[in-house]
């Protein structure tokens, strides 16, 4: 017994000489800057406490012999420390490393202008893109407000640094789509089909894409869908262009989305007096089917299906002889099937998969001449995202491009079977936090062209202060030429034509805060092998022309600053942004008898778009002011090709939406005006065929109204 | 002798153990006093810290890391640097979701979750709210379908009326009954025990004393 009290006295007095170790230090980043509120502990117990204002700590603890001391602290990577605790005091001095993860890197950007929720350095919000006035809800036309883009009031589609409209792809999830636009007949522009709604992220960019991206010798607009609907809602639209509704179904972990619109432009061109003689004014169907599926943490299944029939025919004047009128009646169907998988395996690697299929069938009518378009473009496509150390990642991947192009012009039928198939293989790295690179190599092969081509990419950002970035990008982007040369020559007995080919060079500087954004861009294209040739459909014709043989001969080159300024706050309720281009670009293709300036180009082009927002009647004001120099245009009487000017382009919106909630559903009422103050517009001319005589090109309604109410029932309050 | 310490080591062992259990217990209790009396953001990111140290210590129990992300929660309210908001709603979420899969259908934890999603709209509510909305809906009504007596739930429904604007069916006559709502079971409320959260009553009293009811 007695043996026992002395060990147990032993023991106990032995424990309270060791008992304390006394643990203190100071912890600071990496420049020396203290950190207050860094918790400090040691492993498994609850020993510890949190660094004061000046960074320092002090704690005691009973635990004794090896132990790991633990400091962490948001946005900084978490240190550990091996102490001996023997009682005797520690002093430590703790230098934490910033987390780029969490308090944001360098991000590469150079040529693109990223709208979306997630990314902190956006330019536009994808709401941004719906509430700008004389953008009419249409992506591609609040798009047309940043620099870059030109001003082509009629034709549709995005005409990038000089480039025309097919050089410019749209992109959702990953996957091409054929036709992003409604089909309409010459002259008469058409709008985007896919809401701005469905989307939760946009990428526009104006030159030196990623690599896992092709075919576009300008710029790719990638658009990434909303995931799972947020709730279940119904909502409807009316406009004077037509009604429809929509009706979202949420699950627990999937949702269905329906959307129907039913549009008929009679009654609206009955009110407006337009300058088009519509015998048919645009009709149409729109259906869309949304499917969404999450799978565990990370998985995400989409499906998304939609239907487009259009219907629309007019008179035109005939320019040789004004007692005729041609007559042109375009029926169009479309049919759009996206499937996709993503998803993240073991954190370290993402991989996305999917297949998608396009089939756009036009059938027109020229007086009594009847040409019918059918394309179908099936795609596949797999790429996988490997995390290497830090945020740095490997990408790689490939795709198969399947377009078949079906042409009858009368009782003449031709067919063009190109397979194009692409790899990728990209990789991101963040040196530091301040400084990132992307290199990236595509190469594809064209089954058409019996080519293959290898373009390398690479893009550098250099984060000069927290807001502050310097970009860089050079990139070789290929495109087979435009399915007209391929079905012509095809026509005409073999397609012997090259990958068109632009190089880029782009350099930015760019500041992003929560209040303002500054961006100035400077970049040089320059065009190879573009193709050549008289195409006998063309549109505009320039019949006076000499006839061109088909080959890859063409050339050119594209320069120019663009600059882009928001600010959110200098005036209250009211953000504003401003873009001006400055574009100089000479290209010799299609069927150009010199190098010449486009008629797609401009050398100035300027916009102003400004909201208001009035809380005290919730209501949004928009404006919109374009202006730019008037655009080249051919005239036959003039030797020099392309050498007279339209006069130059002005354009003012207004727009203004209301929200409310009518029984209990909340409710957007809008109104918008294009072209308020009536500028008289002209785009160019068309000539006849003897050059007597000339035809303004001009918008189809001199000023348009309208106004639509949307009711969302489910949500009551926005909140 | 032997059976002397027997029973001598069965007391020692049933001691440390209820020492440990005691230990935990006294930790909570003793921040979870402190928490009335936090008062700029400095203090309530060092409670936070304490409830994490004691959340990583324990590893299976769930209220250390509903406090740690309750407070951050707050923390993401009184900074006034934007960047920072969404950080610290990170680190809520990533304890959040930990305390989930300890305590899976917890009523309070889902109400912490409507809390969050209400704080992330709440950064950039023009922008925000058609995808934090429903969040905030859908996490709240969770709660409450768990709970019935949880009075949390519908402080924080009431808190977001509040301050919407009345033509979305917002304002302070229909926040109203939702206050009152949660007035009458906070009167109610019997946590299950001392460690459960209790919060919310005082700023109830406040938003019915500014809208006069």
């Amino acid at each position: 017994m007695k043996i026992f009290f002395t060990l147990f006295l032993f023991i106990s007095i032995n424990s309270i000489l060791l008992s304390q170790t006394k643990i203190s230090g100071k912890v600071t980043d990496q420049d020396n800057s203290p950190l207050p509120g860094a918790n400090i502990y040691i492993k498994d117990t609850y020993d510890g406490t949190s660094s004061s204002a000046d960074g320092k700590f002090f704690f005691s603890t009973q635990e004794k012999g090896n132990a790991l001391l633990i400091v962490s602290f948001i946005g900084y990577k978490q240190k550990e420390e091996k102490l001996n605790l023997k009682g005797t005091e520690i002093h430590l001095e703790i230098k934490l490393e910033s987390d780029s993860k969490e308090l944001g890197t360098v991000v590469i950007s150079a040529g693109s202008f990223e709208a979306s929720d997630e990314n902190k350095a956006v330019i536009l919000r994808p709401l941004d893109i719906v509430t700008t006035a004389g953008a009419q809800a249409d992506i591609y036309g609040a798009l047309k407000t940043l620099p870059g883009t030109q001003q082509i009031g009629e034709a549709d589609g995005l005409f990038v640094r000089g480039g025309s409209a097919y050089e410019t792809k749209t992109i959702i999830d990953e996957m091409v789509v054929q036709n992003p636009f409604y089909s309409s007949v010459p002259d008469i522009p058409s709008r985007g089909r896919f809401s701005a709604f469905l989307f939760k992220g946009t990428v526009f960019s104006t030159g030196g894409y990623s690599a896992q991206y092709g075919q576009a010798l300008s710029s790719a607009l990638i658009l990434k869908t909303q995931d799972l609907a947020e709730q279940t809602l119904t909502s409807i639209s009316l406009l004077p262009l037509g009604i429809g509704g929509s009706h979202s179904q949420r699950w627990e972990n999937s949702s269905l989305s329906s959307e129907i619109f039913f549009s008929n432009l009679a009654p609206y061109f009955k009110i407006q007096k337009e300058r088009t003689d519509w015998k048919i004014a645009p009709r149409g169907f729109d259906g869309s089917l949304n499917f969404r599926q999450k799978f565990s943490k990370s998985g995400m299944l989409k499906l998304f299906s939609s239907v487009s029939l259009g219907d629309l025919s007019l008179n035109m004047k005939n320019l040789d002889d004004p007692s005729v009128k041609d007559f042109f009646r375009q029926k169009s169907g479309n049919y759009y099937f996206n499937a996709n998988y993503r998803d993240i395996i073991d954190d370290d690697w993402t991989i996305f998969v999917g297949a998608s299929y396009s089939y756009d069938k036009d059938k027109t009518d020229f007086n009594t001449l009847k040409l019918t378009d059918g394309d179908n473009l099936s795609q596949a496509k797999i790429t996988v995202t490997k995390n290497i150390i830090n945020n740095s990642f490997l990408t790689f991947g490939g795709e198969v491009q399947n377009t078949v192009y079906n042409n009858k012009y009368e009782v003449f039928e031709n067919k063009v079977n190109e397979i194009i198939s692409a790899g990728y293989l990209e990789a991101d790295i963040f040196f530091t936090n301040d400084f990132a690179g992307r290199a990236g190599v595509r190469t594809e092969y064209s089954k058409v062209l019996n080519k293959a081509n290898l373009a390398p990419r690479i893009s550098l950002a250099y984060r000069v202060g927290r807001e502050d970035q310097f970009n860089f990008a050079y990139g070789i982007f290929y495109q087979i030429p435009d399915k007209d040369f391929l079905l012509q020559s095809n026509f005409s007995g073999k397609i012997d034509f090259d990958f068109e080919r632009a190089d880029h060079y782009i350099l930015n500087f760019q500041h992003i805060s929560d209040e303002r954004t500054f961006r100035v861009e400077v970049y040089y294209k320059d065009y190879d092998r573009l193709a050549k040739g008289t195409l006998y459909n063309s549109y505009p014709f320039f019949q006076q022309l000499s006839f061109v043989p088909f080959s890859s001969a063409g050339k050119g080159y594209a320069k120019g600053v663009d600059v882009f300024w928001r600010d959110r706050v200098t005036f209250p309720y009211t953000d504003y942004w401003v873009s001006y281009s400055y574009l100089d670009t000479k290209r010799e293709f299609s069927n150009y008898p010199t190098l010449a300036f486009p008629t797609f180009a401009t050398p100035h082009t300027f916009s102003v778009v400004a909201k208001y927002w009035i809380p005290e009647v919730t209501t949004s004001l928009g404006l919109t002011y374009t202006f730019a120099t008037g655009r080249p245009y051919f005239n036959p009487n003039n030797p020099e090709f392309l050498g007279d000017k339209a006069k130059d382009y002005n354009n003012l919106s207004f727009s203004l939406s209301y929200l409310t909630s009518i029984f209990n559903s909340f409710t957007v009422v809008f109104f918008s005006v294009d072209n308020l103050p009536g500028f008289r517009n002209i785009f160019g001319y068309r000539y006849s065929t003897d050059g007597s005589y000339r035809e303004p090109v001009v918008p189809t309604v001199l000023r348009s109204a309208i106004i639509g109410l949307f009711i969302n029932i489910g949500q009551s309050n926005p909140y | 002798m032997k059976l002397f310490f027997s029973i001598l080591i069965s007391f020692l062992l049933i001691g440390m153990l209820k020492a440990d259990d005691d230990k935990y217990i006294n930790a909570m209790k003793k921040n979870l006093e402190k928490l009335d009396s936090l008062s700029d953001l400095n203090s309530y990111l060092d409670a936070a810290n304490n409830f994490e140290r004691i959340a990583l210590a324990e590893k299976d129990k769930w209220l250390p890391y509903y406090y740690g992300s309750y407070l951050y929660i707050i923390a993401s309210y009184m900074d006034t640097v934007k960047e920072k908001k969404d950080v610290y709603l990170d680190k809520a979420d990533r304890l959040i979701e930990v305390a989930d899969s300890l305590q899976p259908k917890e009523s309070e934890i889902y109400t912490l979750k409507g809390m969050s999603a209400q704080a992330r709209l709440s950064i950039d509510p023009m922008n925000r709210w058609q995808k934090y909305g429903a969040e905030v809906n859908n996490n709240l009504q969770t709660a409450m379908d768990l709970d019935t007596l949880n009075p949390r739930p519908e402080y924080l429904l009431g808190t977001g009326i509040y301050y919407t604007p009345e033509q979305f069916g917002g304002g302070s006559a229909a926040a109203k009954p939702y206050f009152e709502n949660s007035m009458k079971k906070y009167n109610e409320f019997k946590p299950a025990n001392d460690l459960m959260p209790v919060w919310g009553r005082r700023q109830v009293e406040e938003m019915l004393k500014r809208i006069g009811g």
